[in-house]
């Protein structure tokens, strides 16, 4: 029989219904002692659909989705719905088409005999809701996955070189290297170093003054300075919230049919930002995020950190009706939760949302008691003055797009306050409409330390539990993810899942090293920043050697640093520096940068301004581009911004040439060549070699060769042939020539990449 | 990033083995950087079988167009028409309070084409002449009778956004073929961009440079391909020329960072396409018997034509899929025949009638029928009962699209719905079964076409899709 007659019409079904009713056996309801339902299952059971369905139903290819291999597979049911209703025989679609003469009927070419079938219905009859699922009983192997365990107390190891070894974290990535007989590479020279913290720490590369006064600076504690300085900078705060907002899946519009904008998304930026410049606790941070409208105290700022669970794709107003927008409902809460566990838990729960996780100790039963904690959220808009009396003023966020602005400041949050608890059923394959049993909110039961333990009730205590020192995965992952931005690449190289399909940590003890640090220092990020920056391991050069090379050549051992590119943010950031523009004013809306009026038509609705030339205001940093999901900025998309669909722990780093073409032909840049032109004529006078030097400079953070700068020259000289024959007027011919060398050092790869 | 567990194809899209899906392999390859020792990561992808079809295109009747009305004729709604239909189910409704359970009868005849005499409406004089190399299929059905989700499921399997569009995984399965055009090109209708906007043919959870880049049929085909204003190709040159000596240098002191050699060919490439794609869209050179096949000549026709003769242009050239969007922004400017049906597909047909006809000749007479698949339709189509008086409303339950081309078995029906076009009841077909058999044609497995992404293993099929075996040559 085709799969495709199994989907039956509404009438199909009803009519099954009353041939069904007539003509089942009646299983042998409340007997006394039960058997075993397992044992029922196993022994009668499971060799009949053996025997009859799993030609069709079994793991390959099912039909219509179902597979009959397990217990619980049957009970999943199939594309068209439940096969099975517990306790319910007579309602349930496989005892149906079981049935001799039934239309369809199974298995297609046979019939089961009358007692094969009483047996069946005797399973199902006694199969009990409760007690069918979560049953998965997490082994002790299972919390024994390296990322379950405690953190480690073990001391750093003891190395051969102790002058190398500056820190803690020296040792552990030494005494791997001593262990292959590698030897990590020399100390990066200082305006290498001095480029490296500065886009690393702030995003923006160090000004020639700054260069000059580093060099200048022969105190051994000078490169200290700088790393103090820079963690003490607001640019800090808007160069790492970047690194959050990725994470966070932040946008400033809606996606999808109509791309609503989010007018005060932004306030949810400025938190990100303002938490990472006061240094917040971990915990505080995560807290307000999941959980700011619980807190005891709430503030406007916690209220705003719970835009977290709102930064997703949304569609309130397109949705359709009944079934589709209960579904609806669900997606968006999987959103959160996925999200959720990824980002705080580094693991992929949302696999678990219709079967049990493939890989990972995680059940449908975990999913749909975390999404418990969520189940009773809205997404309201909060009056921020409102804050001041007893009572928050809480709307519904609007589901139109609204062309007035409000009167009144504005946030949007997710909050259960002044709502109806909801109940959280389990949903088999995900579906609204194949309702399992009843969940009470609780953590996944493999990172419960013990099973009989409570579990958290609330989302704020599912907060705390999250970010409580004993839970060693939150701060492994926090760990990781700080190491991953230092260095391109982390530990455990997939950073949002420490499941068993993740990498594993190349450097465990290092890492739970840095765990213990985070945790001792109450969850402040700064000062593991500095341990880091400051350490030998950061500071080696990132040039190859080949016989090391050879042994290591994905530099797992991290016997040099990674040679990184600026990722699309810091490099616009980095254009808009040389060309002396970088406004620094921060918060706030969005800006929206000019794109190009053909480009525009891609995007919908709600269209983003066309603008004939940029100024000031388009020019602050990239962190405050107004991210809108139909349209992102030209550059940003290029160079590897994420789509914001999903919550991106690491960004993509292709190579392909219509980045060449942009950064060759965008309007944006040949501005920025013009200007740093400009500036460097201005503060380099007339002297073409001084201005060949300076720009270099300015652009490198380095001092230029002399080679370097004959070459220049010798371009000045031959653009400035072509400019005449190009018909150039004179008086802008030399202005025209430097801009046209200025624009060559930005697309230079030493300026692409921090080395 | 270690490898061990990413399947290979994985690891090389992540590197950004494509340009818009360009091989990064020809670019050093044509560079001269690849020696012939050395493996080649970038290559063109192996399929995992023979494939039948190399290239898509893709024509997206944006809105949803009849099927009752072009493709399905329903004696039955003529008898019905303006009664109850049994069938009918106000949940399937999108347009509620004014789609009503009423038959309503096509204001179109129909007729049988061809030797295989497939039904087709009069609106499709043109597209008649080449119904033997049709496969319609009568029997899809999809997710959501709402545009947008709609849209996203007809592009990428799942009804939510972030998930790769068709195009995308292709690339991302084949490569590209082709290095001076990207290989996944989409071309909006004049009337603009469909809901969503580009997220329709974004590439999701793929690398960014395998999501479809817009083609315009004016000014910059390709954004950013042209220098600005001014700028001559010798300053340009001389520019260029700096940047390799240098970027040379950076690279021969950081030996084996591959990407800093490749990043010297991107330039290079970069270059040369500034003159291709430019060539490759300049219709000039076609002559005006192409011109007036197409229907460039006529003014019903013109933009929608001029979009097929450059879908073939493309293909020429290798690109691997090609999208086109007939009907754009909303309402009657799309197939989306909400209040007048006869008027909205009458113009729409109109529009696409002769130029689809003529791409399907132009194709099979330079031999790229064989191995160009050509996918016709919409993101679902429209009830057969009346919305006011004169319309159609969305309709998920049952529609038609139809396939020609690369592997397809030509003048078939496949599938059917009820008497009334309401739900597709023979041999179902969903978009995940149209997406497998849609890959299977280009030699990829959709089970094993994959991408893990949060700890699972994405397809474009997810969880389902059956290769349908009737429909294949």
């Amino acid at each position: 029989m085709h799969l495709n007659r199994l989907a039956f019409t509404k009438a199909d079904s009803l009519r099954l219904i009353v041939f069904g009713l007539a003509l089942l056996a009646t299983p042998a309801n409340g007997s006394a002692d039960k058997p075993d339902v397992d044992d029922l299952f196993r022994k009668s059971v499971q060799p009949l659909l053996k025997k009859h369905c799993l030609d069709c139903h079994g793991d390959e290819e099912p039909e219509a989705a179902l597979t009959m291999t397990t217990g619980l597979g049957v009970l999943a049911g199939a594309t068209s719905g439940p096969i099975v209703i517990p306790g319910n025989p007579q309602a349930s679609l496989l005892l149906h088409v079981l049935v001799k003469d039934a239309e369809p009927h199974m298995p297609p070419e046979a019939q089961l005999t009358d007692a094969e079938i009483a047996t069946i219905s005797t399973w199902v009859a006694q199969l009990d809701l409760n007690t069918v699922v979560g049953r998965n009983i997490v082994t002790d192997e299972d919390r024994n996955h390296w990322a379950f365990r405690p953190l480690s107390t073990a001391k750093a190891p003891e190395v051969d070189n102790k002058d190398w070894a500056r820190s803690p974290i020296d040792q552990y990535v030494l005494s791997k290297l001593e262990q292959k007989q590698l030897v990590p590479s020399e100390r990066a020279s200082k305006p290498t170093l001095l480029r490296r913290v500065y886009c690393n720490l702030i995003g923006l590369p160090p000004t020639p003054e700054q260069l000059a006064t580093f060099l200048a600076d022969a105190a051994p504690d000078a490169y200290e300075r700088v790393v103090d300085e820079l963690l003490a900078s607001p640019r800090y705060g808007e160069r790492w919230a970047r690194h959050w907002l990725d994470l966070a899946r932040y946008a400033d519009s809606s996606g999808f049919h109509s791309d609503i904008d989010r007018p005060n998304a932004w306030r949810y930026r400025d938190y990100v930002i303002n938490s990472f410049n006061q240094d917040k606790p971990y915990a505080q941070f995560v807290t307000e995020q999941l959980a700011g409208d619980q807190l005891e105290h709430p503030t406007a700022d916690s209220w705003v950190a719970t835009a977290f669970g709102r930064n997703g794709p949304s569609n309130e107003d397109n949705m359709g009706s009944g079934l589709a927008k209960q579904q609806y409902a669900m997606d968006q809460l999987d959103d959160v939760i996925s999200t959720t566990s990824n980002v705080f838990l580094g693991l992929t729960i949302g696999c678990a949302r219709c079967h049990d996780h493939k890989f990972d100790p995680l059940t449908q039963r975990d999913y749909y008691s975390l999404l418990a904690y969520f189940r009773d959220t809205s997404k309201q808009q909060l009056t921020l003055d409102s804050l001041a009396s007893a009572q928050p003023k809480l709307t519904p966020s609007p589901t139109k797009p609204s062309t007035k602005t409000a009167e009144q400041a504005v946030a949007m949050v997710l909050t259960s306050f002044g709502n109806k608890p909801t109940e959280t059923n389990i949903l088999w394959r995900g579906n609204v409409r194949n309702k399992g049993p009843l969940v009470q909110p609780s953590v996944p039961r493999v990172l419960a330390a013990d099973d009989r333990v409570d579990s958290p009730k609330t989302r704020l205590q599912l907060a705390r539990w999250i970010t409580d020192e004993q839970n060693a995965l939150t701060w492994r992952v926090l760990a990781n993810r700080i190491w991953h931005y230092h260095f391109g690449r982390g530990l455990v190289a997939t950073p949002s899942n420490f499941g068993k399909l993740g990498e594993p940590p190349t450097h465990p003890q290092l890492l739970d090293y840095l765990a213990s640090r985070l945790i001792l220092d109450n969850g402040r990020w700064k000062s593991l920043h500095r341990a880091i920056v400051t350490s030998s391991t950061y500071c080696q050069t990132s040039t190859t050697v080949e016989a090391t090379r050879r042994q290591d050549p994905d530099n797992l051992l991290l016997w040099r640093m990674n040679k990184r590119r600026l990722e699309a943010e810091a490099l616009r950031d980095a254009f808009l520096s040389v060309g002396g523009n970088l406004n620094l004013k921060m918060g706030g809306p969005g800006i929206k940068p000019r794109i190009r009026p053909e480009l525009l038509e891609a995007s919908q609705r709600n269209k983003w301004p066309q603008i004939k030339q940029e100024s000031a205001e388009h020019w602050r940093r990239s962190v405050y581009i107004y991210v809108k999901r139909q349209l992102q900025l030209p550059m940003m998309e290029m160079f590897g911004a994420p789509s914001t669909a999903h919550s991106c722990a690491r960004r993509e780093n292709s190579l392909v040439p219509t980045q060449s073409l942009v950064l060759m032909n965008d309007d944006f840049i040949a501005q920025q060549a013009s200007d740093f032109a400009s500036r460097t004529q201005q503060q380099a006078g007339d002297d073409q070699s001084a201005q060949v030097s300076l720009a270099l400079q300015i652009a490198l953070g380095s001092e230029p060769d002399e080679n370097r700068i004959q070459h220049g020259l010798q371009f000045l000289k031959t653009q400035h042939d072509t400019l005449i024959s190009d018909g150039v007027p004179e008086p802008e011919v030399d202005h025209q020539a430097l801009t046209d060398f200025c624009h060559v050092l930005m697309n230079l790869s030493e300026f692409v990449y921090v080395d | 990033m270690s490898t061990n567990q990413f399947s290979r194809r994985q690891a090389l899209a992540s590197t950004g083995a494509a340009f818009g899906n360009l091989a990064l392999s020809s670019m050093l390859a044509q560079e001269g950087l690849l020696g012939a020792e050395s493996s080649n990561p970038f290559a063109t992808q192996a399929t995992h079988f023979a494939p039948k079809a190399k290239q898509v295109i893709f024509l997206f009747m944006y809105g949803g167009p009849s099927h009752v009305d072009l493709f399905d004729p329903k004696p039955a709604l003529d008898k019905w028409d303006g009664k109850e239909i049994p069938v009918f189910s106000k949940e399937d409704v999108f347009m509620s309070g004014k789609t009503k359970p009423f038959a309503k009868k096509s204001p179109f005849r129909f007729a049988r084409h061809g030797e295989s005499g497939i039904d087709i409406c009069n609106q499709f004089p043109e597209l008649s002449k080449h119904a033997d190399k049709l496969c319609v299929i009568r029997s899809m059905h999809c997710e959501s009778n709402n545009h947008g989700p709609a849209l996203f499921q007809m592009q990428s399997g799942s009804i939510m956004s972030g998930h790769p569009a068709m195009g995308s995984w292709v690339t991302y399965g084949l490569g590209s073929e082709c290095n001076e055009l990207p290989g996944f090109v989409v071309m909006m209708d004049h009337q603009g961009a469909p809901v969503n906007g580009s997220l329709n043919w974004s590439s999701g959870f793929l690398p960014a440079s395998h999501q479809a880049v817009p083609l315009r049929t004016s000014g910059e085909p390709i954004a950013y391909v042209r220098p600005r204003p001014g700028v001559s190709p010798r300053r340009q040159r001389g520019q260029l020329d700096l940047l390799a000596r240098w970027n040379q240098q950076y690279a021969d002191a950081n030996p084996g960072e591959a990407e800093l050699e490749a990043r010297i060919a991107a330039y290079e490439l970069a270059f040369r396409m500034q003159s291709r794609a430019p060539e490759a869209v300049d219709l000039s050179k076609e002559s005006k018997y192409v011109h007036d096949a197409y229907g460039l000549t006529e003014k019903v026709t013109q933009h929608f034509g001029r979009n097929c003769l450059l879908a073939r242009r493309l293909i020429e050239r290798g690109v691997r899929f090609v999208q086109l969007y007939s009907g754009g922004n909303e309402g009657p400017r799309a197939w989306d025949a909400h209040d007048d049906l006869e008027k909205n597909h009458r113009l729409h047909c109109a529009e696409t009638d002769r130029p689809i006809a003529a791409l399907l000749n132009d194709l099979e007479q330079r031999g790229l029928l064989d191995t160009t698949l050509v996918i016709w339709g919409g993101e679902f189509g429209r009830t057969p009962t009346a919305e006011g008086g004169l319309g159609r409303d969305h309709h998920a339950r049952g529609f038609t699209m139809w396939m020609a081309g690369g592997g397809i078995k030509g003048g078939t029906i496949h599938g059917a719905t009820d008497e009334f076009g309401y739900h597709a009841i023979e041999n179902k077909v969903s978009v995940p079964d149209l997406h497998a058999t849609a890959l299977h044609l280009l030699g990829l497995n959709h089970k094993q076409l994959t991408y893990r992404f949060q700890g699972r293993d994405y397809r474009l099929t997810d969880v389902s899709g059956n290769v349908i075996q009737e429909i294949l040559a």
